[in-house]
């Protein structure tokens, strides 16, 4: 039977050993073999505990150490997975707990001892406590300070006190003759006592042991008195407390809520119960594999939360065996209780018992959510030498117990509380396990989804994701490094604010976040790719590579000339609604995220936000294109020329007429004054109409996030006050979706940045589906619009336009496109600069025809 | 490669890990109903045995899972001859069937003509030899 343990736990141990191979795809056998210094170590202490038992308790329990065994032998491989600095201290303290397990086996009577020094023991675990008020450390250096220090190593007396108060208790209860029980001379002590060392832990904040205290004294409580009706107690008792504690503890309060809704706040203060349960669902069913996982996401995962890493990497099928086994050490002992010679014998195997239950049920329910988190420790499995150690002394009381037992047939009334107590323990950890089940199963998928899932980067460091490419297949984001350092390297970091990032610190934005499946190699893969490494790897497959449309000549060529001025400039095929250029200033160099992260958060000028596709400027003097359409219709006449004295009042207009002596056509270079007069004529409810065909009030389907548009307003708003249109919030792609519309005779095309993608055959697939164009308006009064707005120099149509933002910064527009004459591709543009440039505007719009002529 | 070994291992271990399980729960079942027969939670067949003792007729019922047949006198069914061994045979109900395993006592045990080596299971009618001593088995089945 034990045999059969060394080889799990030597199994557990092998795969530990080719983890590291198997994460990097090495061609090699690559072993890790430090993983066999613990397996030694763990064969070693076992083999001494085994050799002393099978000596000295022939007729013991057979069962009880081949699975306190295995419990800690997975344990110690797990900690020293996750930190082999204290797998290392976990494998001396096993030594040493074996050590004393044997020295404490051999002492004669010891059972006899245990019981008439009662007081004695009591006594020396309550000191051990109070020394830690005057003497004691926290190993972490801050937090609770629970821990006494000698030499290098920390003991926690919590954990021996839960030992020394059932020896207590026991010993105290057996004393008592049954018929007398009262409740003055029998119970009255043990409260004293037992509300001592709770008042204790608790002046220590320790509330997660003084919770056990008080539990495993009503247990006992429960078989002593043989009242099963003292059971309800327990619930009872941790709402009052968990109500009092809610309103005199912060700690209690912020677990409470959390235990509540821990998808609340899953990135502050629910983070670690929020990391908690997406391990579990990473694990699934058969877990990730020994070694492939990455349950050091969750904070504190070698002591409090052992039991989630064990959940990810050995799954469903890893935590149940872990939950049964130990179920069946705490079902042996009760039966062990209830076959035991003495009365003293009968408590103290019971105790231990219910102490291992509710330490399990407590630790293991918080992990999962079921109940508050209270930090104490899983059994045999939890880093924590204290714990490690009492509870190898108990299992070796429990095995010399085993050893005494009688024939005589216990009566119903006294095995009665011992059976319910059993069955209620079954049912509880029938219930864990379900919901362990359900969380790795039914929910896996949503749970894995969520935004504060960090796995995606440890992927992306050992499976490659796929390159960003440019129209013409000049790489724009790609890898570099091997399995296991591969890193993200944007080649156009100009284009930062489009791609965007993914990063393990800062997560992931722009093309990276939108096309993540198909970089990551979740979609265009065949389902048994994926499947496949999954099982071996426990990685996606490598991520497919995505063109975009973008043409890096001209997205460099536009990205000079806009230069250090903030803005935006979209241009697109205004028929296929193809986004070739796309820039935005200032951007950022997404390879230097790591030093430049806090400044660009801090920066006014906001950086990070892609102007193009989120920034939100008013519409201003640009209004003029989108309500020409509606003022021929309401058949209002515009004055024609405009009074020069307007003009002349109107600084940004005048500049912008200067530039290119086309003629003092107000219209075309935004005059505020032919802006204002077309406003006030329009009919209110062509003109709303014609905004919202525009798309002015939806935002743009695109492969990146763009602004939330403004709501349209209603009829009588408009009528009331027409010059609001000026104020209307819109985005360059928005308007250079306009541009686009009027380019392509009055049919609006969706905007398209991603291509397509390249399947492992080398095809290259198109992403998204064909969109119709929304007809906007009539063909003829497009082309009217285009000829009201055409360029005598050159085969282009523009009109700018002047807003300001925030009162007094200007903003200067232009939109455009070519005219039918022009024989090459049919191009829209819309540019956004946030200064008063009439010039540069110009000179940009002008380079759409260099362009379309060279491509 | 590293992966397929990696992966065998790790399905090796659940097998093993599973098979302990396993084999934990099935003893601990068969002990649980070991003490359920025990204490008569099961039903069991009435075993009846009738022996000559001293050209007298000796009728004996049992209720109990185990009944043992030997010359000591603390036997279930002692059966006075020098040929029989003081514990010389025992039967017992379990997988729903009564069953007869010899002590390894010195004349052996004999199912009409043969010589009983592992436990067999018994049926209504069948009479065992032990040395020069016989009983004859009646099986009353549960109602």
């Amino acid at each position: 039977m034990l045999l059969l343990v060394c080889v799990v736990v030597g199994l557990f141990t092998a795969s530990l050993c080719v983890a590291e191979g198997t994460r990097t795809h090495s061609e090699d056998f690559v072993y890790t073999w430090h993983y066999l210094i613990p397996y030694f170590f763990w064969l070693i202490s076992t083999f001494l505990i085994q050799r002393n038992i099978e000596r000295k308790l022939p007729n013991r329990d057979p069962w009880i150490f081949p699975f306190t065994a295995a419990l800690t032998g997975i344990g110690m491989l797990m900690i020293w997975r996750l930190s082999p600095d204290l797998g290392l201290r976990q494998s001396f303290w096993y030594l040493l707990g074996s050590l004393l397990f044997i020295a404490l086996l051999s002492v004669p009577d010891l059972i006899k001892i245990l019981k008439n020094y009662k007081y004695v023991w009591l006594f020396i675990g309550l000191i051990l406590i109070a020394l830690t008020f005057v003497v004691g450390v926290n190993p972490t250096g801050s937090g609770q300070r629970l821990w006494l220090q000698v030499f290098d190593f920390y003991i926690q007396p919590s954990e021996p006190l839960k030992l020394l108060l059932i020896i207590y208790l026991a010993a105290f209860f057996a004393e008592q003759v049954r018929p007398n029980i009262s409740w003055i001379s029998s119970i009255f002590p043990t409260l004293v006592v037992v509300g001592f060392a709770g008042l204790l832990l608790i002046a220590q904040r320790d509330l997660g042991t003084a919770s056990i205290f008080v539990s495993i004294y009503i247990l006992m409580l429960v078989v002593t008195t043989q009242r099963r009706r003292l059971l309800w107690v327990i619930p009872a008792l941790a709402i009052v407390a968990g109500t009092i504690g809610y309103f005199a503890f912060d700690v209690v309060q912020t677990r409470v809520d959390i235990w509540l809704n821990p998808w609340l706040d899953p990135s502050g203060s629910a983070w670690q119960i929020a990391q908690a349960q997406i391990a579990i669902a990473t694990g699934g069913i058969t877990g990730t594999g020994p070694g492939l996982g990455s349950p050091q996401f969750v904070p504190v995962a070698v002591s409090d939360f052992i039991f989630t890493a064990i959940g990810e990497e050995l799954g469903l099928l890893g935590t149940g065996a872990v939950l049964l086994s130990l179920l069946f050490i705490i079902l042996r002992g009760i039966n062990i209780a209830l076959s035991s010679k003495t009365t003293f014998g009968r408590y103290l195997a019971f105790g231990i018992s219910a102490y291992l239950a509710l330490q399990t049920v407590m630790i293991v329910s918080g992990n999962l959510g079921l109940f508050p988190l209270t930090g104490i420790t899983l059994p045999f499995l939890s880093y924590g030498g204290s714990s490690l150690v009492t509870n190898l002394v108990a299992i070796m009381l429990l095995l010399k117990m085993s050893t005494q037992t009688s024939a005589q047939e216990v009566p119903e009334t006294v095995r009665s509380p011992y059976k319910w107590v059993a069955g209620i323990t079954s049912a509880i950890f029938v219930l864990i396990i379900g919901w362990n089940g359900y969380l790795a199963f039914p929910n896996q998928q949503e749970l894995i989804a969520k935004a504060e899932n960090p796995r995606w980067a440890v992927y992306d460091r050992y499976s490659p994701r796929g390159d960003i490419l440019a129209l013409a297949g000049e790489k724009l984001a790609e890898n570099v490094g091997e399995s296991g350092s591969y890193q993200r390297r944007v080649t156009a970091p100009e284009l930062s604010n489009t791609i965007g990032y993914a990063h393990a610190g800062f997560g992931q934005s722009g093309i990276e976040s939108s096309q993540y499946q198909i970089l990551r190699g979740y979609v265009g893969v065949p389902w048994q790719d994926g499947w496949l490494h999954d099982m071996l790897y426990n990685q996606p497959p490598p991520g497919l590579h995505i063109k975009t449309n973008l043409n890096l000549a001209l997205q460099q060529q536009v990205d000079e000339l806009l230069g250090d001025h903030a803005g935006a400039v979209v241009i697109m095929n205004a028929r296929t609604g193809e986004i070739y250029t796309m820039a935005s200033h200032p951007s950022f160099d997404a390879n230097r995220l790591s030093e430049t992260w806090e400044s660009l958060l801090s920066r006014s000028d906001a950086p990070l936000l892609n102007r193009a596709t989120q920034g939100s400027y008013p519409l201003g003097t640009l209004a003029t294109t989108l309500v020409l359409e509606s003022a021929w219709e309401s058949n209002s006449v515009m004055q024609q020329p405009l009074d020069s004295d307007l003009i002349r009042l109107d600084p940004y207009c005048r500049q912008a007429m200067q530039i290119e002596a086309e003629g003092q056509n107000g219209l075309r270079y935004g005059c505020e004054s032919s802006s204002e007069e077309l406003l006030n004529s329009v009919d209110p409810t062509l003109l709303l109409d014609n905004l919202i065909e525009f798309g002015i009030f939806s935002s743009p389907d695109l492969a990146i996030q763009t602004s939330q548009p403004e709501n349209p307003p209603s009829v009588e708003e408009l009528d009331h006050d027409p010059l609001q249109v000026m104020n209307f919030k819109v985005s360059p792609l928005q308007m250079a979706i306009a541009a686009a519309t009027i380019t392509n005779d009055g049919l609006r095309p969706a905007p398209r940045l991603v291509n397509s993608y390249q399947t492992q055959d080398g095809n290259w697939q198109a992403i998204g589906e064909e969109r119709a164009e929304t007809v906007v308006m009539a063909a003829s009064t497009a082309r009217r619009l285009r000829e009201e707005l055409a360029s005598s120099t050159q085969s282009l149509w523009y009109q700018t336009g002047h807003a300001f933002i925030n009162d007094d910064q200007p903003l200067t527009w232009y939109i455009g496109g070519t005219m039918p004459g022009w024989t090459g591709t049919p191009l829209a543009i819309a540019i956004a600069i946030e200064a008063n440039a009439p010039e540069l505007v110009q000179t940009i719009g002008g380079m759409l025809l260099s362009f379309s002529s060279t491509n | 490669m590293n992966a397929i070994v990696g992966l065998a291992l790790r399905i090796l271990m659940f097998v093993c890990l599973y098979a302990f399980l396993g084999m934990a729960v099935w003893l601990l079942w068969k002990s649980i109903s070991g003490s359920m027969l025990r204490r008569g939670i099961i039903a069991i067949p009435t075993l009846t045995l009738a022996t000559t003792i001293d050209d007298e007729q000796v009728i004996r019922t049992f209720t109990s899972s185990e009944v043992t047949i030997g010359r000591n006198l603390d036997s279930d069914l002692i059966l006075k001859d020098e040929t029989v061994s003081g514990r010389h045979g025992r039967m017992t109900y379990r997988l729903n069937q009564w069953w007869y395993e010899d002590l390894k006592s010195t004349n052996g045990s004999w199912l009409d003509d043969l010589k009983i080596e592992e436990p067999i299971v018994i049926k209504d009618n069948d009479t065992i030899y032990c040395g020069d001593a016989f009983f004859k088995i009646y099986i009353k089945p549960i109602d």
